[in-house]
């Protein structure tokens, strides 16, 4: 069920209120909606995919995934559960994580993957957020150690494998598992208290 | 909600996305038919979706949405198909995926679902002493990308393969094969048919523990099989069995 969320922005252009309305004409196969909802939103989602997904041909084929399962899926958004940027975001990350997990043959692509200059890495911290949820997350994220609050943004952001975040940090597979899992529970019991 | 802390811990990992790609797989077909993993990862996906605030937007190099309308228009003439099409009636796999889909959004479990709906009937067959004996697993390579769904019967060791989309390669074939730590190496179940139900016995030799606990995975291979007797690659699609019983 699909309910607008309530925003002091009203329907500024891109705004939460607007995206959420969207979402529900969309809900209800309406073709402008859909376009419109892809002008607003596909450089933002194309920005997540293709930090992780290597290559502009299999990002680009990554994105109109994203987009036909927005129009399949869009009455699955919730309000309750998040600001529909957010919801769209965790689609296109799952989506193109999928693509870069996927359990397949080693391929030359792979290898050679490898040596493709490092993507400049994305900072949150040094971004200027508006969101409260945003400002909590990051002032969770101050609390962890510099190398492990690498480690999880390269994961999130650049969709960096435990092995790829063992080959940078030059540190064995499962410590990087280790700090993983141990920055998450902390991220967790912060944001919880 | 009480997840064990391994899964609460799998749980997050999905979610930031350092999961391997079997524990992925693993996880995203659970994901679809336990509640409480459901939404310990949902929880994760949230709690972690601020930082995309702070992804610099990219344009795509090319004009995209002429292509997104394309395969978006197919799917709405599906979408009206699909109320007249019998699920277990041949019907176009496509229509299928749709409905599973939309099934999934009303939180029924939808691997079950689509293995009953499948295979036509709802097998509730229990033995006398309760164990159940009719299993499924969907074997996938991401938890929208259903490709076969397999059902043995325990008891016969009997199991039938049902495609849902999986067209094969030109001059492919897809192979099945039987994963379990007791087994050493992956013990091939034969060659099976993207394009029609495969059924056969070929179980018939395994321990029933053995069939119950292990991974079902499928390889592409040469036309006819692996020469090899052994996987030539890494399987496309993989799952575990699920009970079906009440």
């Amino acid at each position: 069920m699909i309910m607008a969320p309530q925003s002091p922005e009203g329907s500024n252009p891109g705004s939460a209120f607007e995206l959420g309305d969207l979402l529900a004409r969309v809900a209800n196969w309406d073709r402008a909606a859909f376009a419109r909802l892809y002008d607003l939103t596909h450089a933002k989602l194309y920005g997540i995919v293709s930090r992780i997904v290597r290559g502009p041909d299999a990002s680009c084929d990554v994105l109109q995934d994203v987009y036909v399962r927005l129009w399949e899926r869009a009455g699955d958004y919730d309000a309750s559960r998040g600001a529909p940027l957010a919801w769209m975001a965790t689609i296109a990350r799952n989506r193109a994580l999928d693509e870069v997990r996927r359990v397949r043959p080693i391929s030359l692509e792979d290898i050679s993957g490898n040596f493709e200059p490092a993507a400049e890495e994305v900072n949150p911290l040094r971004a200027r957020q508006n969101s409260e949820e945003a400002r909590a997350l990051l002032r969770c994220l101050e609390g962890l150690d510099e190398e492990k609050r690498r480690m999880v943004l390269l994961a999130y952001y650049h969709g960096e494998s435990r092995e790829a975040l063992s080959r940078r940090f030059g540190r064995p597979i499962a410590t990087v598992k280790t700090w993983l899992r141990r920055s998450l529970a902390q991220l967790k019991d912060c944001l919880g208290s | 909600m009480s997840l064990d802390p391994e899964d609460e811990m799998q749980a997050a990992e999905f979610a930031l996305g350092t999961l391997e790609p079997g524990e992925r797989a693993t996880l995203a077909a659970r994901r679809l038919r336990e509640p409480d993993l459901a939404a310990a990862i949902g929880e994760w996906e949230h709690r972690l979706s601020p930082l995309v605030d702070a992804a610099p937007e990219v344009e795509p190099p090319r004009e995209l949405f002429a292509d997104i309308e394309t395969r978006v228009h197919g799917h709405r003439r599906s979408k009206r198909a699909v109320a007249t099409t019998t699920p277990n009636g041949g019907g176009d796999a496509e229509e299928l995926q749709i409905q599973l889909r939309r099934w999934r959004g009303t939180a029924v479990a939808a691997s079950i679902v689509l293995a009953l709906v499948l295979s036509g009937f709802a097998f509730r067959e229990v033995t006398r002493d309760g164990a159940p004996r009719q299993f499924v697993a969907v074997l996938q390579k991401s938890a929208d990308a259903p490709a076969f769904a397999v059902s043995i019967n325990l008891d016969t060791r009997e199991f039938t393969v049902r495609p849902v989309a999986a067209p094969a390669p030109a001059g492919k074939s897809y192979e099945l094969w039987l994963i379990e730590a007791s087994l050493g190496a992956p013990r091939s179940l034969g060659i099976i048919d993207a394009a029609s139900v495969t059924r056969a016995g070929r179980l018939q030799g395994y321990d029933r523990a053995v069939v119950a606990d292990a991974t079902y995975a499928v390889t592409l291979e040469p036309r006819g099989g692996s020469p090899t007797g052994a996987p030539s690659g890494a399987p496309v699609f993989v799952g575990k069995l699920i009970p079906v019983d009440p």
